[in-house]
């Protein structure tokens, strides 16, 4: 095993152990793309091929097919109890994009999450955010803290100190631990390669194009690319001066700021 | 008697501080309240600080960039000469604004760049500026409004080095202006706080001035009623 990936895993696989042990009742969330699979294969390595606490998959009803269909499938394969969070009261009344995304993002996203929490009681979830990805996420610690609106304060975080990750209080009402944070795009791929994971086919080129980061189908674009193998993958990453969530259109931000504006009649 | 107001819009008083605006930071300062407001309009924020009435409920959102406060409800009438530059809800420059409005839309439909945005914001800044400076001395009451903490900030308010040149020049305009004989009054509407690299108005507004005048946490319609006071004051005792 390289040697970095190595260290990246042994790091990881404390992180979910020292939670496991912390906390009462976690979680994991599964999205189906590369960074959450890389760490469902980390929680099973941890634990010795089982996985002893559920997996949720936030379904927006607007995912691709082939994520429902991978989904379905390593579920079948590896054997984890998979939890589905869905908003169906939303969907049914119409929810969609069209009618404002960030209230999209925050009905059949968070507040599916958030009916599923509280009906599970779940006190940490596992999440395979990562520093690299998104300038806010460069602010996130192991450890993090939210509140019953899932609120995040960014300037009032546990202290990490020498790889110690503990439960500040019980201030909290769940903690989302973050296994991967210190990982980049770069490390998860090769991470994919070394431990040969199933790879979600939306990230293989088709027609010149590929998805570089998975998300809903109607805020999803691709990008031109050639890469059909994780190696070819690998290479486009060592050249790319593109984000890697550059084919979502729109971040939570934007989104925000869009209907903060609207709302303030700027727009 | 000689009084400039130096209408800052977005000014926030943790970015003064943290910018070390000496400047804006005059003798007494500090924040604003909002109570009462359940938004942070710009339009309703100056239109209810010219009048010291909460005018929420009549500025409808849809028509609130025309809306315009008669000058006999605002303080202006209680100087014998006045010139405002740019103030919303009284002599908003229409044509400047709706412009940069469009470019603002234009950047969140990634049609416009937010350097061509910046550009056009900033030359509207330096044409109110050179008005604002060009009236001081000429009038007992110069009001200038400035909005470029907000319209850069709404885009950049995460950006610490663009947003540090916003600071530097509205502390520079403050500097311009100071003059031991005039009373000099720093008023936000509100202040800013950052969501991303975006900037969201918070409800914490500026207000300074260069003599004490034992205010604590003023809410934005109490300064018509002390303005009316220091005017009539001034008249008295002349």
């Amino acid at each position: 095993m390289d040697k970095d990936l190595q260290d990246l895993e042994k790091k990881s696989i404390a992180i979910i152990r020292e939670a496991k042990a912390q906390f009462k009742n976690p979680a994991i969330l599964w999205s189906t793309g590369k960074d959450s699979t890389a760490t469902i294969w980390l929680c099973k390595k941890a634990f010795f091929g089982d996985i002893p606490f559920p997996v949720i998959h936030i379904d927006t009803g607007r995912k691709f097919p082939t994520m429902y269909a991978f989904r379905d499938k390593i579920a079948a394969e590896w054997g984890f109890n998979l939890l589905i969070a869905k908003n169906e009261s939303a969907l049914n009344q119409g929810m969609a994009p069209e009618k404002g995304r960030l209230d999209c993002c925050t009905e059949l996203k968070t507040e599916a999450l958030k009916d599923l929490l509280q009906e599970r009681k779940f006190d940490a979830l596992f999440l395979a955010i990562r520093r690299d990805e998104h300038a806010i996420r460069a602010k996130e610690r192991y450890y993090s803290p939210r509140d019953k609106d899932f609120s995040w304060n960014y300037a009032d975080q546990p202290a990490e100190l020498w790889n110690l990750y503990v439960k500040p209080s019980e201030d909290f009402s769940h903690m989302r631990v973050h296994p991967i944070l210190h990982w980049t795009e770069r490390d998860v791929w090769q991470y994919h390669q070394q431990e040969n994971l199933p790879i979600n086919p939306l990230y293989y080129a088709k027609d010149g194009m590929r998805y570089r980061s998975l998300g809903c189908m109607p805020c999803t674009v691709p990008i031109p690319s050639t890469a059909s193998t994780v190696d070819d993958i690998i290479q486009e990453l060592e050249t790319s001066k593109t984000p890697e969530r550059a084919g979502r259109t729109q971040d939570k931000e934007k989104a925000y700021m869009m209907q903060k504006l609207r709302a303030l009649g700027y727009m | 008697m000689l009084m400039i107001i130096l209408a800052l819009d977005a000014l926030d008083l943790k970015q003064v501080e943290r910018f070390n605006c000496h400047h804006l930071l005059q003798t007494e300062y500090g924040e604003t309240s909002l109570t009462g407001f359940k938004q942070e309009r710009t339009v309703v924020l100056w239109a209810s600080f010219l009048t010291g009435k909460n005018l929420e409920a009549s500025i409808p959102v849809e028509t609130q960039w025309t809306y315009r406060v008669h000058s006999e409800k605002t303080f202006l009438p209680y100087f014998t000469t006045h010139k405002t530059i740019d103030v919303p809800a009284f002599s908003f420059n229409q044509k400047a604004h709706v412009e940069e409005r469009r470019l603002l839309k234009g950047v969140f439909d990634e049609a416009v760049t937010i350097e061509a945005y910046d550009a056009v914001v900033w030359r509207n800044h330096e044409k109110n500026k050179e008005a604002f400076l060009k009236a001081i001395g000429h009038f007992d009451l110069v009001m200038g409004y400035f909005n470029l903490a907000d319209a850069i900030g709404h885009l950049s308010f995460g950006i610490n080095d663009k947003l540090a040149v916003v600071y530097e020049e509205l502390d520079r305009i403050a500097e311009a202006v100071k003059d031991s004989n005039d009373l000099l009054f720093i008023i936000s509407d509100h202040g800013m706080k950052a969501i991303g690299r975006y900037g969201d108005h918070s409800r914490n507004g500026f207000y300074s001035f260069n003599q004490g005048m034992g205010l604590h946490h003023p809410k934005i319609t109490s300064f018509h009623m002390l303005l009316r006071r220091l005017v009539e004051n001034e008249y008295a005792t002349n």
